[in-house]
């Protein structure tokens, strides 16, 4: 491909003119430039060691440090999340930048990975002290809990207690000479001899525990447990739980242990109280004493937790972006290549041609930076591999080439529709959309985006918002579109603007009004006299109708013209031959000939003239069904012009098909008889030999000799060529047809906007325009406010929504197809900047 | 006909699980593993696979243990999505398969008490798939009669405990044998419920599951030879179903030596495979030291062959569509996959770099 020739300017015609370079670089600036290139952001690095695994590279021990500090970094971004108060972090562009290129960069990033340590031992140090402490309190506030509740349960069970007593009493005599004994406990307060198990239980756990109960004790026992009605939370993961305090009485040390393994395996916690009840008041005191104390000690952690955190959180993007980059640069070093002595690093990537003198004094400044004298060594390497596709964009075409990249990524040097999608697409966006109101406001929303983008461009506005956001140049080319596109139709809202002198004026005669041409010709859009007209709807209809199939043929026209200057600049003339001129004749003598009649129609005044106005759309069938005759005359000599445009018609198709394929046959016949058959063909092919030779002459033989074969030229396969170019006629003739009609959407959808305000207009505002006092102004007030919503809701996003894309996939299908290959690939240079969007 | 409603209720959840199966580890990713050098290598090999950044937030140094643990959250985590998402009669299915972790996780739990473990150790070493409510508790009960009535009776296991409720006390031999018995009343209830499914999936399940059958009863046998446990008891804890049902395992329920044992596998042929190296092996072995080891060895020999014979059949569950058998294949297949990185970085670990080729390849 030789050295591309590079313009003064970039333009977006076509993708920038790339050099694929090589770089020497002493091992000792390797790291700041490799940095100094990430700032600049414009070399793709190659892989130049695609079978050394990703451990066993170079660079590996300093992508480990790098990703143990990045991992701490995310530590303590998760702790400032998790912490209930608000921890102020400050942003990027506050923090004062850390130096990790230049003399002191070891030093900084030494110093970074210890501070790092510090804070995160300290850190989790604190969290592990709250942990513990938060876990005794927790298990003091159970205890509390459990001391609580229980007093109901033994308040209970003394009542039942009673009552079985008393039954006892009536069936066994004998045993009332225990009574003043049992008096006697009763009066202190000591309760009936069953022993019980109490503690707390995860409420989630409770059911099962107490079926498992049940079971292991055959029934024996009886279980009372309440809710605690405050969660409780864990420290560590801030996940709440709801427990229930529980007793269990019953009888017998067997049963009772088992109750406490079964607990105690089902996770919950036993806390032994005692049956008397001023020892449980007792205790109950002495645990909140101990509570309050472990408040205040828990409360003293934890501020100090947050004290270290929000020391922290004043540094801590500074610390992400360290690592993110200094990760970036080393993954990069890793794709590099040693030399022989292991003193040097060979690094081979695609830039932009344009840049090289950029890049060559960002190189002298890394080196001056690093403080040696070895300036690392740049030059450009000859090669035949298809460099990656770069279209340089600005703020302001970056949207509109983001939807023809999305299509696909523009072969190398191939025209990049993407440029003329500027002003396509908002256009015929427009004309479906074309409305003065609707377009007014997308157009002040856009221009807001515009005029606020760097407050804006520094928030974080949420994924859907932030769509809007970065399609704000399109939105706003929109907007001013469908202003224009709403003054040609006259629609405001639905209503039509009376700028000019009409045309028509409305003399009533007995009772029906009908229009009476007066003169005027209205200066600029569609006349307002035919608001309103009955026949408004089959007027607007039959001109949109025919203005989209005018627009979609100029369309397509420009979008076929666009293969000239790709056949030009790949030296391709059979495909201007064979391709582009019967394409472009076929398309013209059906479509472009349509186009012309319509235009002819429109000129003529049908209205003074005797012949009937014909319908092209049966003009248009009978030229193919019935060729030679026309039902109603257009024109003089109609009949012969529409016989020759079909036979010229008729004619493309054998070119398109067989002229490629035969010639294509008649060059690899010359080839053969020439003798030129088997050496090309094996594996590599010639160029590759070429390039090795290349690499070899210019001394540099390591980095260069490799994958050559991925670029082996495609075998010339007859048959495929056949097939291909079969599919393709069939697909063009086909699509010529089809994708005319394609282009009635924008009829469709203009007339669908159309109608749905005006039914808009009429369903809410309409009625309540003349208001009669207050109330009537207050209706007024509140069915505007409700129209203006649904407007907005329904007219502007919705619609407009359904007008995108309508508009993208006629870019995509209906132009794209006619001559955009889509095959390169994109451009992805290592750059700091476009690391930190991605996060 | 199940390829007309299949896609409904399934098509989902097999597109997610085909795409879990590409995620794992290729021939050449493992040959990467085993080049690592060290634990930390192992990390930076498996964050480029789909593991991806699994042990991202893991202090340095790890052990093989984080990394089986972390790769079996993934398993179980990829499980529980699945399960999550499906609709009878794939949830059933998978029900299924979480019964066979339920068997472990009661066996294990039961011998750990039995042997005076630590319930919370124990508890965590449950395998997650196998959870079920009550299942702690299991470390209460001392005699299998309590076991059943206090704990398995409320579970899916109940109906598959009713046989073993004969064995009193809990002691090691009593527990291999309600360990063989739930496995056999298991694998029986599967197979059935995999029939009542009928098509491919009762076609691919049947292969799976006969095999699986067959691996217990051979190793039923190995084991119980030179035991107490007489030759009938030995016969009631054979699966039914299986390849070598009815007639290998009549056999193998008399077979009192190894040779027995293989001439009763002679009729599959598969199986005669398993044995032919092995006794090739213990014809050179037999005339060293000791036979006890030789056994041994030979036996373990046997153990990585059905292994490497299951990895087989649950790779060709994939070659099959419209059928439930991908979903239980698969977590096989990653389970043999998280033991292969469990046994390579064990390798790493202890610098037993000799062995480290005797993982399991699957794709």
């Amino acid at each position: 491909m030789g050295t591309p020739v590079v313009d003064e300017y970039s333009s977006l015609f076509r993708s920038e003119p790339m050099s694929l370079v090589q770089l020497f670089v002493p091992a000792e600036v390797a790291h700041d430039t490799v940095a100094e290139l990430g700032e600049l952001g414009n070399v793709q690095f190659k892989d130049l060691n695609p079978d050394v695994n990703q451990f066993q590279r170079s660079f590996i021990g300093e992508i480990r440090r790098v990703d143990e500090m990045a991992r701490r970094v995310r530590f303590f971004s998760s702790q400032i999340e998790k912490e209930k108060d608000h921890i102020p972090v400050r942003p990027l562009y506050d923090s004062a930048p850390l130096i990790t290129v230049g003399p002191r960069a070891a030093q900084t990033m030494d110093e970074l990975d210890v501070t790092l340590a510090e804070h995160e031992a300290k850190l989790s140090q604190m969290n592990e002290s709250y942990e513990v402490l938060s876990g005794r309190l927790r298990e003091l506030v159970e205890a509390r809990h459990v001391l609580r509740e229980t007093a109901v349960f033994f308040e209970r069970a003394e009542v039942n207690q009673t009552e079985i007593r008393t039954s006892f009493d009536d069936s066994s005599a004998p045993l009332l000479q225990h009574d003043d004994r049992e008096n006697q406990f009763s009066s202190s307060n000591i309760q009936l001899d069953l022993e019980f198990v109490t503690g707390v239980i995860d409420r989630a756990r409770l059911p099962t525990f107490e079926r498992v109960l049940w079971r292991v004790l055959r029934g024996n026992l009886y279980m009372n447990h309440t809710d605690i009605a405050e969660p409780f939370i864990d420290a560590a993961t801030g996940a709440s739980t709801y427990k229930n305090v529980f007793i269990i009485f019953a009888h017998g040390d067997a049963l009772l242990s088992k109750i406490r393994k079964v607990s105690e395996s089902m996770g919950g916690t036993l806390y032994p109280i005692d049956p008397n009840a001023d020892k449980r008041v007792e205790s109950l005191r002495e645990v909140n004493g101990r509570i309050e104390d472990l408040d205040m000690v828990l409360y003293n952690t934890g501020s100090s937790r947050r004290t270290e955190l929000v020391k922290i959180g004043e540094s801590l993007k500074s610390w992400e972006d360290v690592v993110r980059k200094e990760k970036a640069v080393y993954e990069t070093l890793n794709l590099f290549n040693y030399d022989v002595r292991r003193k040097t690093l060979i690094a081979e990537g695609w830039c932009p041609t344009r840049d090289i003198t950029m890049i060559q004094l960002a190189l002298r400044h890394a080196t001056e930076e690093s403080g040696t004298t070895v300036p690392p060594i740049l030059h450009e390497l000859r090669t035949n591999k298809t460099p990656p596709t770069f279209q340089r964009t600005n703020k302001f075409t970056e949207g509109f080439q983001t939807i023809m990249d999305s299509y696909g990524i523009a072969t190398y040097e191939e025209v990049n529709p993407g440029l003329f999608a500027v002003i396509t697409f908002p256009f015929l966006f427009a004309v479906m959309f074309g409305d003065i109101g609707h377009g007014t406001i997308i157009f002040l929303a856009a221009l807001f985006m515009v005029l606020y983008e760097r407050k804006l461009a520094r928030a974080d506005l949420g994924e859907i918002f932030g769509m809007f956001f970065y399609g704000r140049y399109i939105i706003l080319l929109m907007g001013a579109f469908s202003i224009y596109t709403g003054f040609i139709y006259n629609d405001i809202f639905s209503k039509s603007l009376h700028l000019f002198t009409s045309g028509w004026s409305w003399p009533e005669e007995h009772g029906v009004v009908t229009g009476a041409a007066n003169g005027h010709v209205y200066a600029f859009g569609l006349d307002p006299g035919w608001h309103g007209a009955s026949n408004a709807l089959i007027f607007t209809n039959s001109y949109k109708m025919k203005m989209s199939i005018v627009l979609g043929v100029c369309h397509m026209t420009f979008a076929l013209c666009l293969q000239v200057p790709n056949h030009i600049r790949f030296k391709r003339p059979l495909d201007i031959y064979a391709g582009f001129v019967p394409q472009m004749l076929f398309m013209q003598s059906i479509f472009g000939y349509l186009v012309i009649c319509i235009v002819y129609k429109w000129t003529v005044d049908w209205s003074k003239t005797s012949a009937v106005p014909p319908s092209l759309l049966t003009m248009l069938i009978d030229m193919f069904l019935k060729p030679g005759t026309v039902e109603t005359q257009l024109y003089a000599g109609q009949s012969i012009v529409q016989s020759g445009l079909l036979l010229i018609a008729g004619i493309c198709v054998p070119w398109m098909l067989c002229v490629k394929p035969y010639i294509e046959w008649k060059e690899m016949n010359r080839v053969h008889a020439q003798g030129y058959v088997g050496v090309g063909q094996d594996a590599n092919g010639i160029g590759a030999r070429h390039g090795d030779l290349e690499g070899e002459e210019e001394g540099n033989g390591r980095a260069i000799v490799e994958d050559m074969d991925d670029e082996a030229h495609e075998e010339h396969d007859f048959g495929e060529v056949v097939i291909h170019q079969v599919i393709h006629t069939i697909e063009f003739c086909l699509g010529c047809i089809s994708h005319t009609a394609s282009y009635l959407r924008l009829w469709a959808l203009s007339l669908a906007h159309a109608q749905l305000s005006e039914v808009l207009w009429d369903m809410t505002i309409a009625g309540f325009l003349n208001p009669s006092g207050i109330i009537g102004t207050i209706i007024l007030i509140v069915v505007g406010v409700a129209w203006f919503a649904l407007t907005v809701g329904i007219l502007v996003v919705m619609e407009g929504l359904s007008a995108f894309l309508h508009a993208l996939r006629l870019h995509w299908v209906e132009a794209n197809s006619k001559h955009y290959q889509a095959g390169g690939y994109q451009f992805v240079p290592l750059d700091f900047a476009k690391l930190s969007e991605k996060d | 006909m199940e390829a007309l409603f299949f896609n409904a209720d399934t098509g989902f959840l097999e597109g997610i699980v085909r795409g879990y199966r590409s995620g794992i580890l290729t021939t050449s990713q493992y040959s990467n593993l085993t080049q690592c050098e060290t634990l930390e290598d192992v990390r930076t090999q498996l964050s480029t696979t789909d593991y991806g950044n699994f042990l991202a937030e893991e202090p340095s140094p790890i052990s093989p243990s984080t990394i089986a643990d972390k790769s079996l959250k993934v398993l179980v985590d990829q499980f529980n999505y699945i399960k999550a998402n499906s609709v009878y009669p794939l949830n059933k299915f998978l029900d299924y398969m979480t019964y066979g972790y339920m068997i472990d996780n009661v066996i294990l739990l039961i011998t750990g008490t039995v042997n005076k473990r630590e319930t919370k150790e124990l508890l965590r070493r449950c395998h997650p798939l196998g959870w079920f409510e009550s299942m702690p508790a299991l470390t209460v009960p001392t005699t299998t009669e309590e076991l059943y009535e206090s704990v398995l009776v409320e579970t899916d296991l109940a109906d598959y405990f009713r046989g073993c409720i004969s064995a009193k006390e809990l002691d090691t031999l009593n527990i291999e044998i309600i360990r063989n018995t739930l496995y056999k009343a298991y694998l029986e209830d599967f197979a059935t419920f995999c029939e009542s499914l009928g098509g491919p999936t009762a076609e691919v399940m049947g292969r799976i599951l006969a095999f699986e059958a067959d691996r217990r009863t051979i190793n039923i046998t190995i084991n119980s030879i030179g035991t107490s446990i007489s030759k009938e008891q030995r016969a009631r804890l054979f699966p039914t179903i299986g390849r070598l049902f009815p007639s290998g395992n009549n056999a193998l329920a008399k077979a009192d030596d190894m040779d027995q044992v293989r001439a009763a596998c002679d009729s599959v042929q598969e199986y005669m495979a398993f044995f032919a190296t092995g006794a090739a092996q213990e014809g050179r072995l037999l005339d060293t030291d000791s036979a006890d080891d030789d056994g041994f060895k030979m036996v373990e020999q046997i153990d990585d062959k059905f292994f490497a014979e299951e990895v087989n059949l649950n790779k060709q569950a994939f070659l099959q569509q419209f059928q439930y058998g991908v979903f239980y294949a698969y977590f096989k297949l990653k389970e043999q996959e998280i033991r292969n990185v469990t046994w390579i970085s064990e390798c790493i670990a202890q610098d037993a770099r000799d062995r480290i080729q005797d993982y399991i390849p699957i794709f």
